[in-house]
C-alpha cells in the first residue's frame, strides 16, 4: 500500500469521524448517482427532487404512499466549495418553451435533499429525529473514467490507450494523432512545444471518439474531455507514449516528463475527486445507457460494460454495519437501472432489464460477493412517451407515442421534431448473451424523444413529472433509511 | 412475457402517425399466466362421491316433494270446500314458493360471491409469485368489480385509478392495489374482531351457566364472521356463513402448527395472571382469545388479496387489550364494536 493511499484512507476517515459527529443531530445519507456521459444523470436528480419535493405520483415508494413524508426542500449544500445543483434551471428548460433536455454537465454541483418524515417504528417516533438529508452530487459523466487510472501506472495507461486506438473504430480518428507519435522518441528529452503538441492531438481524438460514440473505455482522462476548472492548466499536457515494456524512463527523457504529469494528474484531480464524493456513498444508483449502446452494435455494448465494470470496481461494496463503518463506509444497496426506458414498450422491459444485467455481469457479481443488496430495473426518470397499439398487416404493434428529437431517424423516415408520433422500435432479442452478440443490429432502433408536455396529474396531485419505475428506484435506494 | 412475433423478420423499427390521445390503447392482449393450470388449493378440496351430499340433497328433495304434494292436496280440499278459501291457500302457497326460491336464488349468489373472493385471492398470489400481467389486470378489474358500487370504498378506488396509466410491474399492481384498498378494511376488521372478543370475554365470565355460554359463543362467532365477510365484499347469507365458518375450522386445523405461539399466549394470560384473579374470568379469557383467533383465521379466508405489504391485525395486540379490559368490566359498555383507534401498541390494527 503505497504512501499516497495511506493517507487518503486517513483523510477518508478523518471526514467521516467529522460526519458522525455531524450525524448525531441530523442523518445524511449520501447517494451515488453513477453513470457515464449522457446516461442521464442530471434528468435523474432532477426528477428524484422535483417528484418528492412536489409530492409527485410515487405510489410504490412506501414512505411516501404511507403519507409520513411530512415536508420535502432542499437545503443549502453541505460543501461550500461546490456549487449548489442548478435544479431550478434544469426544471426550466424541461418544462420551457421549446422543452429540451438539461445540457450535458460542465463541472461539480451538489444538492442536499431533507425529508420531515413521520418514523414508523415505536421506537424511532420517540427517539430519532424523524429527518433525513440526502445528499447528491452532478459531475460530468466523463470524469467517472477516471476513477480506474487510480490503480494503473503511466506505462500500463499508454498501453491500453494505444492498443485502443488502434482498434478498428478508433484508428481513423486516431490518424492524425499517430503520425504525431511516429516523430517523438520517449527516451530523449523534448522541448515543452513536442509535448503540448501531442496533448493537443490527444485531446482532439478523445473528442473524435467521444462524439462518433465509437467506446467509453478508450476515453479517459476525462478532463481532457470535460475540462472543467482546469481548461488550459499544465496538468492536462500529458498523453500516453508507446513506451517499450520493462524499462524505466531514463531522466529528463519525454517519457519521464509525460509519466510526471500523468501522475501529478492522478494525484491532483482524480483522487480528489474520488475522496471527496465517491469514498464516502451509502447507496449507489447506476444509470446505464443501454439503449444508445444497443442502436450502436455490439462493440459499444461490451465497451460500455467493460468501462463500467472499471469504474465501479474503484468502489466499496459490502453490508452496512458497525464494524465495517469502522473501516470506512460501504455501499450497501447498488441498483443498475437501464434508463431511458419510455423509448420502448413496456412489454419490452423485462429483456432491456435482461440484456442491461448481462451486459454488466462482472460489475454486478462483484456487488453482490461483497454482500450488497443488488438490482436491476428499466428506468426512466421523466417519462416523455405514452403507449399505444398499432395494428398493420394483422400485426399487433406495440408503440410508443412521443415527439422525437429533430433529426432523429426511423425506418428511412426523419423527423422534424415538432410532431408527435407513433414508434416501433423493433422486437429486442429474448436471449441476452444473442442481443450483446449483435443480434438487435439492425431489427431495433430507438430514437430520442423531446421531454413530455408537462401537465398536472389531477387534482390533488403535485404537478410532477410523470416517471416509470422512480418510485420503486426510491424505494429500493432510501425507504429502509426513512422508516 | 413471450412474444409469438419475435422471429418474423418482418417487424422492423418503423414509425407511424401518432393515434389522438382518447383512442389510446394500452395494453396488448397477454397469453402470459394462461399456461399454468389450478393452483393447489391447500384447503381439503373434493373427495371422490360425496355421499353426505348425496344424502343430503336426495333427502332434501324427498321432503321438497312431500310439502308440494301435501299442499297441492290441501288447496285441493281448500277448493273443493270453498272457493275463495282456495284462492287465498294457492296464493299463499305461491308467494312461499317465489319467497323460498329468491331465498335459494340469494343464498347462491352469496356463496358464489364468496368462491369469487377466493378465485381473485389466488390470482393475485399467482401473480404476486409470477409477476404476469395478465392477472394484475384480472385482479385490478375484479376488486373495481367488487366494490365499485361500495360509497366507502369509492376514495379508495379513485386513488387507484389515479395508477391506472403508469407502467407498473404486474405484483407491484397487485400490492399497490392491497395498499389502496385494504388498509382501511383491515383496520375496521381488527376493531371488529377485537370487539367481539372483548364482548365473549366478558359475558363468558358473567354468564351463570355453561351451556347458556357455549350457545352465545357459538352466536357471536358467526356473527362476527358475517360482519367480516361483508366487510370484504362477500355479505354471505345463512348458508354462506356456516360454509365460511366450516372453511375457518378446516384452515384453523391447517395452520394450526402456525399458530403454536399463540397456545402460548393462551396458556399464560389465560391460565396466568387473569386465572389467577378468578376462574370464570381466566375462562373468559380464553374464550376471548379463542374467538380472535377465529376472527384472524376468517380474515385469511374473506380478505380478496393475500396480506403481502399490509401487516396482519396481531393476536398479541387483540389479547393485549382483553386482559386489560376484563379486569375493567365498566368500560365494556362504551366500545360496543365501534371502539376507536387505540393510543397503545394496537397501531397495526
Amino acid at each position: 500500500m503505497s504512501l499516497t493511499t495511506v493517507l487518503d484512507r486517513t483523510r477518508i476517515a478523518m471526514s467521516e469521524i467529522a460526519d458522525y459527529a455531524g450525524a448525531l443531530g441530523n442523518p445524511a445519507l449520501r447517494l451515488g448517482v453513477t453513470g457515464l456521459s449522457r446516461a442521464g444523470k442530471t434528468v435523474f436528480i432532477t426528477a428524484l427532487v422535483h417528484n418528492i419535493v412536489h409530492g409527485g405520483r410515487l405510489a410504490l415508494f412506501d414512505p411516501a404512499a404511507e403519507g409520513r413524508i411530512r415536508r420535502a426542500f432542499l437545503e443549502p449544500q453541505p460543501d461550500d466549495t461546490v456549487p449548489r445543483f442548478a435544479y431550478e434551471d434544469h426544471v426550466e428548460a424541461l418544462i420551457g418553451e421549446d422543452r429540451r433536455w438539461p445540457e450535458s454537465t460542465h463541472r461539480m454541483s451538489q444538492m442536499r435533499l431533507t425529508l420531515d418524515y413521520e418514523p414508523e417504528g415505536f421506537v424511532a417516533r420517540n427517539i430519532g429525529s424523524g429527518r433525513l438529508s440526502i445528499d447528491i452530487v452532478d459531475y460530468p459523466g466523463e470524469w467517472l473514467l477516471d476513477l480506474p487510472l487510480m490503480t494503473r501506472s503511466y506505462e500500463e495507461w499508454s498501453r491500453t490507450m494505444l492498443e485502443a486506438s488502434r482498434s478498428a473504430r478508433c484508428a481513423p480518428l486516431a490518424r492524425d494523432w499517430h503520425r504525431h507519435l511516429a516523430t517523438l522518441r520517449p527516451k530523449e528529452p523534448a522541448p515543452e512545444t513536442d509535448a503540448v503538441k501531442d496533448a493537443e492531438l490527444f485531446r482532439a481524438y478523445l473528442s473524435a471518439c467521444r462524439d462518433a460514440g465509437a467506446s467509453f473505455s478508450a476515453l479517459p482522462p476525462g478532463r481532457f474531455l470535460m475540462p472543467g476548472d482546469l481548461a488550459g492548466s499544465p496538468l492536462l499536457t500529458f498523453a500516453p507514449l508507446p513506451v517499450p515494456e520493462g524499462e524505466t524512463a531514463p531522466k529528463g527523457s519525454l517519457w519521464a516528463m509525460m509519466a510526471r504529469r500523468y501522475d501529478a494528474y492522478v494525484r491532483h484531480v482524480v483522487r480528489p475527486f474520488f475522496r471527496d464524493h465517491f469514498a464516502r456513498l451509502d447507496r449507489q444508483i447506476v444509470l446505464v445507457d443501454a439503449l444508445t449502446a444497443l442502436n450502436a452494435g455490439p462493440e459499444a455494448l461490451q465497451d460500455l460494460g467493460r468501462a463500467l465494470g472499471d469504474v465501479l470496481s474503484c468502489f466499496r461494496h459490502g453490508p452496512a454495519s458497525w464494524a465495517a463503518s469502522l473501516t470506512g463506509r460501504r455501499i450497501d444497496r447498488i441498483l443498475f437501472a437501464a434508463t431511458k426506458a419510455d423509448r420502448l414498450h413496456h412489454t419490452s422491459h423485462d429483456r432491456l432489464e435482461t440484456i442491461t444485467r448481462a451486459m454488466i455481469e462482472t460489475a454486478l457479481e462483484r456487488a453482490e460477493f461483497a454482500g450488497s443488496a443488488v438490482e436491476v430495473m428499466a428506468l426512466a426518470a421523466i417519462r416523455a412517451t405514452r403507449e399505444t397499439t398499432v395494428r398493420q398487416n394483422g400485426d399487433a404493434l406495440p408503440c410508443i407515442v412521443g415527439v422525437p428529437e429533430a433529426g432523429e431517424t426511423i425506418g428511412g423516415e426523419t423527423f422534424d421534431g415538432s410532431r408527435e408520433m407513433a414508434i416501433f422500435p423493433g422486437d429486442l432479442p429474448d436471449d441476452p448473451q444473442a442481443a450483446l452478440a449483435g443480434a438487435a443490429r439492425d431489427t431495433v432502433h430507438f430514437v430520442r424523444f423531446r421531454p413530455p408536455w408537462f401537465e398536472a396529474a389531477g387534482p390533488g396531485d403535485g404537478a410532477s413529472f410523470p416517471h416509470i419505475r422512480l418510485d420503486r428506484a426510491l424505494n429500493f435506494l432510501l425507504a429502509d433509511r426513512l422508516a | 412475457m413471450t412474444d409469438p412475433n419475435t422471429t418474423r423478420r418482418e417487424r422492423a423499427p418503423r414509425a407511424f402517425e401518432a393515434p389522438p390521445r382518447e383512442e389510446t390503447t394500452l395494453d396488448l392482449p397477454d397469453e402470459a399466466g394462461s399456461g399454468d393450470g389450478e393452483p393447489a388449493h391447500h384447503l381439503p378440496g373434493r373427495r371422490g362421491l360425496r355421499w353426505g351430499a348425496l344424502l343430503a340433497s336426495s333427502v332434501t328433495a324427498l321432503v321438497a316433494i312431500a310439502v308440494t304434494m301435501s299442499v297441492t292436496q290441501m288447496v285441493e280440499q281448500l277448493f273443493a270446500r270453498e272457493d275463495w278459501l282456495g284462492w287465498t291457500a294457492l296464493g299463499l302457497a305461491g308467494i312461499a314458493g317465489i319467497a323460498a326460491l329468491a331465498l335459494i336464488v340469494k343464498e347462491a349468489a352469496a356463496l358464489m360471491r364468496l368462491s369469487r373472493i377466493g378465485s381473485i385471492r389466488e390470482t393475485a398470489e399467482r401473480t404476486l409469485r409470477h409477476d404476469d400481467s395478465a392477472g394484475a389486470d384480472e385482479t385490478v378489474r375484479a376488486l373495481s368489480g367488487l366494490y365499485g358500487h361500495r360509497r366507502d370504498m369509492a376514495w379508495a378506488l379513485g386513488r387507484l385509478k389515479r395508477f391506472e396509466g403508469e407502467i407498473i410491474d404486474p405484483a407491484d399492481r397487485v400490492r399497490l392495489a392491497e395498499r389502496e384498498l385494504m388498509g382501511e378494511l383491515d383496520a375496521e376488521a381488527g376493531r371488529l374482531i377485537a370487539a367481539a372478543a372483548k364482548r365473549i370475554s366478558l359475558l363468558t365470565a358473567l354468564t351463570p351457566a355453561a351451556a347458556l355460554d357455549l350457545l352465545f359463543v357459538a352466536a357471536q362467532n358467526l356473527t362476527l364472521l358475517r360482519r367480516l365477510a361483508a366487510l370484504y365484499g362477500g355479505r354471505p347469507g345463512s348458508l354462506g356463513t356456516l360454509k365460511l365458518a366450516r372453511m375457518v375450522v378446516t384452515h384453523l386445523a391447517v395452520t394450526g402448527g402456525v399458530a403454536l405461539s399463540d397456545t402460548l399466549i393462551q396458556h399464560v394470560v389465560g391460565r396466568g395472571i387473569a386465572g389467577r384473579l378468578s376462574a370464570r374470568i381466566g375462562e373468559g379469557t380464553v374464550n376471548g382469545i379463542m374467538t380472535a383467533r377465529i376472527g384472524l383465521a376468517a380474515l385469511d379466508l374473506v380478505r380478496p388479496l393475500p396480506f403481502e405489504t399490509l401487516e396482519k391485525p396481531r393476536l398479541s395486540a387483540i389479547a393485549a387489550r382483553l386482559t386489560r379490559s376484563t379486569g375493567a368490566p365498566q368500560a365494556e359498555a362504551a366500545d360496543d364494536g365501534t371502539e376507536r383507534r387505540p393510543q397503545d401498541g394496537g397501531g397495526r390494527l
